[in-house]
């Protein structure tokens, strides 16, 4: 009788809670960060369309930001908090509970420090792109959790992430090969954390001047990345399921959705740019950009390159030119991190040619264009810092869509029949206002309405 | 000095003999029983008048003697006769005036009028209080919900039983499927039944009539009673064969003027065409917008020369030539074949007084309206019984079905359904016979859609006739139900049965995706496996206590044991050989296949007493305990009770002459139920391996340690009178049930870390009215005509959820549509977003001219459920020829089409390619006259005046319109069924020597729609069965119109 079928509940095709090593759990929410990062998905991330690097082809709606049709905003706040979050939250509880008395402290240390730092990551990523959001009880399925204010998120997150950095031990193991960034190693995994601590203290440096300086030059006196072989990447794999989105937007769907725009490619036209042609196809021998926010004819215009078409292509979450545009920011600001404002863009943009496959001569020679030159070119060190970040930043569409709104440039117009403004942020996901609405409701009244034209608390200009 | 008579007493409706009627001298208690073939002799005294023949379920009739010495009789049968046997819960036969619950039951015979293939199908307009929706695909599921949706994540669907085995009635269709996401509906495996085996079907509706089976009774039990061995040895041959076509009021229309194209934006001057130099002299020619699957291009002009997608190919007589540019001779209306059905079947039974038995064999082969799409579908039935002593009996019966599936339609959106490229996204000068030409001579997938004239990959669609022919799914099915059973008679009033029954299936589904397709190719497989054991242990009794009290009652056991198993596998990354279609034939190495395996234990005991008084007062008490597995062990026994009564008050008032009948009936009745399996620990999803490391995932669902049984609360009440001898009478029944404690997934915000999470909460009412009724205004020997119809309205209400929540989202659905349970809103609503409305209720139209849209997407938008369901057939028997119709009637309720809200962007239909209030062609440019001034008004009220473009594509669908735009009213009038018989009269039948009746029978399904307001589809057409996908249309197949006939031969 069924007393004693006990087992009939018990799932035989599945581990129990608590039978998977913790470290399995952090290359899963690992490889959810980096392809939610990366993704040119028109249900999860639109950023490489309000960056204005592409032109939808025919269905232009998420160009002129339609958000709600296809969910969007929920579609990336759920692979951040369910499938990159929640996972790491349980890694570090399996690692917790580990009292095998051969797993080595250090390395334990060593494993809930990554843990950390991923985490940081992505709440940072939430906050720069919701504003509030709920943090202090989030992940806790039996609350609804009220949202946190933006700032102090923020603060918090700085302080959890120094307190990381301070319990690693770059002599002992860490992740290991679950580690699918640096596969292990301690002492690069620093390097991203410090670098990340730089990245946080340069966004909130327009908020709050002496907190970022502080951070900056503590973090510029710890090792940073150093080299594009340092940068915080995944290298994906040839066969599916670990291709790079991109490859499976771009070349396994055999859609023909996206072509440069001719906002970004103008630019690089003018500029001479040597990634231009690592950056898009030729078309006609020329590279030519499509209208944003409206359809473009394909085989009119250059479409996304040879790299982002490969199923290998590196999906980034920190790189060394990023950390150089960084600090040379840090130095204009009158921050003491060391070198100049000039040699920092130098390396910055020298690496990001050569992140894309090309020369220092190249390097060298786009430099030296007055136009490009960092004492030459036009504007203020937001200005020559913000267009050759955004330049950069191609393959890092977070990351641009929020160097964009915090340098404020380069100056991007929204088109013509655009549904709203450009947006400054995500709005909040639907659910949310049935499924939180008190706690929803408050935090849209806390940031000044949920609309796309309230400011992240660090877009204070 | 008595007197012989003899004769034989026939059945009115098949000419067939007539065992055991009662042939009784009136005013005597001298009779006989008629034997196997119905014949009888009686001696009847002197003084004799008149015989009386009667008989369980046909009206009895009164014959004069007079001087004959020979009388032979045929006997109608008489569905509202009192003593009318039906059968209840565990088969226990009872007098319809004993009942004190709702119970139906639908002849065999009514079922199989149509000739429907799925015997669901043939109940449909026939029962109050059961809604049936067909699917117009082949072999497609039927929806069947009694008294409405009661658990809002739990199955609906009523339990099937078949001679007191439970059979599975699941889908296997994937949610992806159910909410319109692409994928086959493999059918639901209730329809493995051979019509023509089925005696009678008994809908059991509320929980006071279903609470004996226990958990899975919530949603009330058709039970249906498969023909037994009569003596003698007889055989029954249905030949029969239809034929359909679809219904065009179900298909889109198409706009004539303009071809391929999203709008002003490409190569040439014109900006509609693309500008190459395709026959290599120097010069740019014209060439359609090979790529794009809209129709807002170029204006059609036969005198402009255009390089279509047929000058690319060299097998063409058109290649490398330009063809007028002009309207398709032949749109996608020519894609639908003639559907046929061959449904054939015969019944061999025979028996004596020892036993019986019976075989049948029914074959249905049937070929839809897409090319390369048929279903073949065989069953053997037999069955029989032996009574080895006067007090032991032993019976064993087996089904075994088998059915094969090759070509079902795709479904919803994606480019496995046709019906999405041809309602959605289409090119209006593409020339559907072309296409079938191009594939048929070169084998290849020449489509319409290519890439680019210097890229001749398909980009978006198929060819549709390579889809049909190289992306064909096959599937089959192999099943086994039946029991063996054994009744001892202990006493004359008690007896015990020992019953084990079981449901066995193993399936196989293989899905393909060609080399050359759209999208990467493919092959997937899904093996699965289904087995349900039963073992019952039934006490049974029945006394007249005293003259007046009556005692009948069950005591039972019953232990089930169900196990599912299935496995998914999938190649990787592309095929390798084509049109090989194997695992190993896959690119990459394939993942690791998906595995599932539940098992399910629920062990029950009941028990049941009828109190009857007088054959005028009843009184039905029941209880059940079930112990499920699926629960957490301290919370793994429920027990819940019934309590039903009846008074037929008609018997104290017998000197009413007009009055015929009449009862009154009320019950209350609890069913507990359990929660799907594997719903109370938590486990890890395997994500992938990544270079040699696995990755693991928490699950989106949280489970629950603590689960309770949902339970369902059900109190009815009924009246039912007859008069005027039974001419006319109704039946009304209102019900009222709460299912409370939902075992739900209630939907968390995923800041949470899950998207929902098992919980014990909320409460769903249903409440309704369900009216049946019949007259019968002619009644002679020779002509009658019998009306009956039903109604019924059912109201839904979400009571509460959970906590703090009042809005589950229950399936989201492409265009930002999504179906909820909202508290204080009927199950499913629809949400969306809504245009913004003034106070005077005036559309608003922004500054932009375009309207004006709710920035949220939680509006409620419509309701998916029918405000009432009907039906209303009609009878009309002339001599040997009978005339039936039924008219299935549906009101109200709402329904999403997402074919509208793309079809109408890209420039598919009529109303986008119009005449604007200029009198110029809306589509030209508002330079050029062009344009159009939404009806609507301004922030300030005054009418709106700002022009906006129709040039590009999307002014009429989604891209500027809010989801409501497209929600349109779901009611239908259809005339669902139409038969003809005509029984050839006994005198000519005998003639031919062996044969006891000759019926021929033209019918007809789905003739007509007679009112509808969904345009250019069928408003029932559903996805699948189940809760998911109600109120929504999406690659919506046209309806088919099935005319046939069927020749039924008994010896």
């Amino acid at each position: 009788c069924v007393d004693t079928l006990d087992d009939y509940n018990i799932d035989p095709k599945r581990p129990l809670s608590g039978q998977v090593p913790g470290t399995t759990l952090v290359s899963s929410a690992e490889r959810s960060l980096v392809r939610t990062l990366v993704s040119s998905s028109v249900n999860l991330n639109p950023f490489r369309l309000y960056t204005q690097y592409w032109a939808e082809t025919t269905y232009f709606d998420e160009s002129i930001y339609d958000i709600k049709t296809r969910n969007i905003n929920g579609g990336f706040w759920t692979a951040l908090y369910r499938d990159v979050l929640r996972d790491l939250q349980e890694a570090r509880t399996i690692i917790n509970a580990n009292t095998d008395p051969t797993f080595d402290p250090k390395v334990k240390a060593n494993q809930l420090a990554s843990i950390e730092v991923l985490e940081v990551y992505a709440w940072a990523t939430l906050v720069d792109t919701f504003g509030d959001v709920p943090y202090s009880e989030a992940l806790d399925f039996t609350k609804a959790p009220k949202y946190d204010d933006d700032m102090v998120i923020y603060n918090d997150l700085i302080t959890r992430l120094d307190r990381a950095i301070g319990q690693f031990d770059v002599a002992s193991e860490g992740l290991g090969s679950a580690d699918l960034i640096y596969g292990g190693n301690v002492k690069e995994f620093v390097k991203f954390a410090n670098s990340l601590k730089l990245r946080l203290a340069l966004t909130i440096a327009d908020k709050d001047q002496a907190k970022a300086k502080t951070l900056a030059e503590a973090a510029a006196k710890a090792a940073l990345i150093s080299s594009n072989e340092e940068n915080a990447a995944i290298e994906f794999q040839s066969s599916n399921p670990n291709t790079n989105p991109l490859f499976e937007d771009l070349v396994q769907s055999g859609r023909n959705d996206f072509v440069g725009t001719s906002v970004f490619i103008d630019k690089l036209n003018m500029l001479n740019d040597p990634r231009v042609d690592n950056y898009f196809k030729a078309r006609g021998g020329v590279y030519k950009g499509g209208v944003y926010g409206t359809s473009n004819n394909y085989a009119s215009f250059s479409a996304p390159g040879a790299a982002q078409e490969s199923a290998t292509h590196p999906g980034v979450l920190l790189s060394y030119s990023q950390v150089e545009f960084l600090l040379a920011e840090a130095v204009e600001r009158g921050f003491a991190v060391g070198g100049t404002a000039k040699s920092h863009y130098d390396n910055a943009v020298t690496a990001s040619i050569q992140e894309w496959g090309g020369t220092t001569a190249e390097a060298t020679a786009y430099l030296a264009q007055p136009t490009v030159n960092y004492l030459t070119a036009t504007g203020d060190y937001r200005e020559k810092i913000g267009t050759q970040k955004w330049i950069a930043l191609y393959d890092q569409p977070v990351d641009s869509y929020r160097e964009y709104r915090r340098l404020d440039y380069p100056k991007l117009t929204k088109p013509a029949g655009a549904l709203s403004n450009l947006p400054n942020r995500f709005p909040y996901p639907v659910v949310e206002q049935n499924l939180n609405a008190a706690n929803n409701s408050a935090a849209a009244a806390a940031i000044g309405g949920d609309n796309v034209d309230t400011k992240i608390f660090w877009d204070v200009r | 000095q008595n007197r012989e008579i003899s004769g034989r007493v026939t059945d009115a409706a098949n000419g067939q003999g007539l065992p055991g009627v009662t042939v009784l001298v009136k005013g005597t208690t001298t009779g006989v029983s008629t034997d196997s073939d119905g014949s009888y002799t009686i001696s009847a005294p002197a003084s004799a008048t008149t015989l009386v023949f009667s008989s369980i379920g046909y009206s009895a009739v009164e014959r004069v003697i007079g001087n004959a010495s020979a009388i032979n009789i045929a006997l109608a049968t008489d569905a509202k006769q009192l003593g009318e046997v039906v059968v209840t819960a565990q088969n226990v036969e009872r007098t319809r005036n004993s009942l004190p619950y709702s119970a139906t039951q639908v002849e065999g015979e009514s079922i199989t009028k149509a000739r429907n293939p799925n015997f669901i199908n043939g109940l449909s307009g026939k029962v109050a209080g059961v809604t049936i929706r067909q699917s117009n695909s082949l072999g497609g599921s039927t929806n069947v919900l009694i008294r409405g949706t009661k658990s809002l994540f739990g199955n609906n669907q009523p339990l099937f039983v078949v001679d007191g085995v439970p059979i599975s009635n699941a889908n296997t269709n994937s949610s992806d499927q159910q909410t319109g996401r692409g994928g086959y509906d493999y059918g639901n495996a209730a329809a493995d039944i051979n019509p023509d085996d089925i005696a009678s079907t008994t809908v059991l509706k509320g929980a006071a009539a279903t609470a004996l089976y226990g958990e899975r009774a919530a949603n009330g039990v058709i039970l249906i009673t498969t023909k037994k061995g009569r003596k003698g040895l007889g055989v029954t041959i249905n030949l029969g064969a239809t034929a359909g076509r679809i219904d065009k009021s179900t298909f889109i229309k198409y706009q004539d003027q303009y071809g391929a194209g999203y709008g002003r934006y490409y190569e040439d001057p014109s900006l509609f065409f693309l500008s190459r130099d395709i026959d290599g002299d120097g010069v740019k020619d014209l060439v359609a917008p090979l790529s794009e699957d809209a129709s807002y291009g170029g204006r059609f002009d036969p005198n402009l020369n255009v390089y279509q997608w047929d000058s690319f190919d060299p097998t063409s007589p058109n290649y490398q030539k330009a063809t007028p540019w002009v309207a398709a001779k032949n749109g996608p209306e020519e894609f639908f074949k003639t559907a046929l059905t061959l449904n054939n079947s015969i019944s061999i039974d025979g028996g004596n007084d020892a036993g019986y038995f019976k075989l049948g064999y029914n074959n249905i082969r049937d070929k839809g309206v897409l090319e390369n799409s048929e279903v073949n579908k065989n069953i053997v039935n037999f069955a029989g019984s032996l009574n080895l002593t006067p007090k032991l009996t032993t019976s064993a019966s087996i089904n075994y079905t088998r059915v094969d599936g090759k070509g079902r339609y795709g479904t919803g959106y994606g480019d496995g359904n046709v019906l999405t490229n041809f309602r959605q996204w289409w090119q209006t000068n593409v020339d559907l016979k072309e296409q079938k030409a191009a594939f048929e001579r070169t084998g290849q997938n020449k489509t319409y859609n290519y890439s680019d004239p210097s890229d001749l990959s398909p980009i978006y669609w198929n060819n549709p006739y390579w889809v049909r022919y190289k992306n064909y799914e096959t599937d089959s099915r192999n099943r086994f139900f039946g029991n063996v059973a054994a009744t001892y008679k202990v006493t004359d009033w008690f007896n015990i049965l020992g019953r084990v029954t079981s449901d066995s299936y193993d399936e196989i589904q293989e899905e393909r995706n060609a080399i050359g397709s759209v999208g990467l190719s493919s092959y997937s497989r899904f093996d699965r496996t289904s087995r349900e054991y039963n073992y019952d242990l039934i006490g049974n009794f029945s006394k007249n206590v005293t003259e007046s009290f009556s005692l009948s009652g069950l005591i039972g056991a019953n232990l089930r044991r169900q196990y599912i198993s299935s496995i998914f596998s999938s190649t990787n990354g592309g095929l390798v050989v084509p049109d090989l279609y194997s695992l190993t034939n896959s690119v990459s190495d394939p993942l690791p296949p998906t595995e599932n395996e539940t098992r399910i234990g629920v062990d029950g005991i009941f028990a049941s007493a009828t109190l009857g008084f007088k054959n005028m007062l009843f009184l039905d008490l029941t209880a059940r305990r079930d112990k499920s597995t699926t629960l957490p062990s301290q919370n793994n026994t429920f027990i819940y009770p019934s309590v039903a009564g009846g008074f037929v008050f008609s018997e104290m008032l017998k000197d009413v002459s007009w009055l015929s009948y009449g009862k009154v009936r009320a019950n209350y009745a609890e069913v507990g139920s359990g929660a799907s399996a594997l719903s109370v620990f938590d486990v890890y999803s395997k994500v992938s391996t990544f270079d040699g490391n696995a990755l693991y995932s928490v699950p989106n669902t949280k489970n629950n340690p603590d689960l309770k049984p949902e339970r369902t609360k059900s109190a009815e009440a009924g009246l039912e009178m007859n008069f005027l001898r039974s001419r006319v009478g109704f039946d009304l029944t209102v019900y009222q049930q709460n299912t409370v404690n939902q075992i739900i997934p209630v939907t968390l915000s995923t800041a949470t870390g899950y998207s929902s999470r098992f919980v014990n909460s909320g409460e769903v009412r249903n409440r309704g009215v369900e009216v049946s009724a019949f007259v019968t205004p002619v009644k002679t020997t020779d002509f009658s005509w019998t009306l009956n119809a039903n109604w019924t309205r059912n109201r839904n209400e979400v009571l509460s959820l959970y906590q703090g929540v009042d809005n589950i989202v229950l399936a989201t659905y492409q265009g930002g549509l999504s179906s909820n349970a909202t508290v204080g809103q009927p199950f499913g609503s629809l949400r969306g977003s809504d245009f913004i409305y003034n106070d005077n209720g005036e559309k608003v139209v922004g500054a932009n001219g375009y309207y004006a849209q709710t920035a949220t997407t939680n509006n409620v938008i419509g309701n998916p459920n029918a405000d009432w369901t009907g039906g209303v057939s009609n009878t009309v028997n002339y001599k040997g020829l009978a005339l039936y119709f039924l008219v299935d009637v549906r009101h109200g309720g709402e329904i999403f089409s997402l074919d509208r809200y793309y079809g109408l962007a890209t420039g598919l239909t009529p109303e986008t390619a119009q005449n604007n209030d200029l009198g110029n062609p809306s589509r030209n440019t508002i330079a050029n006259g062009g344009g159009v001034i939404l009806p609507g008004v301004k922030a300030d009220g005054t009418a709106n005046t700002t022009r906006v473009s129709n040039t590009n594509y999307g002014l009429y669908g989604y891209l500027r319109n809010p989801a409501s735009a497209f929600v349109y009213d779901a009611s239908f009038v259809k005339l669902r069924e139409v038969s003809l018989t005509y029984s050839l009269p006994t005198s000519i039948v005998s003639k031919f020597g062996a044969f006891k009746g000759v019926d021929l029978s033209l019918v007809g399904r789905n003739l007509w729609i007679i009112s509808k307001n969904l345009p250019d589809a069928d408003p029932e057409d559903a996805l699948s069965s189940g809760n998911l996908g109600q109120g929504y249309s999406s690659g919506s197949f046209p309806a088919v119109r099935t005319f046939g006939g069927n020749i039924r031969l008994s010896f």
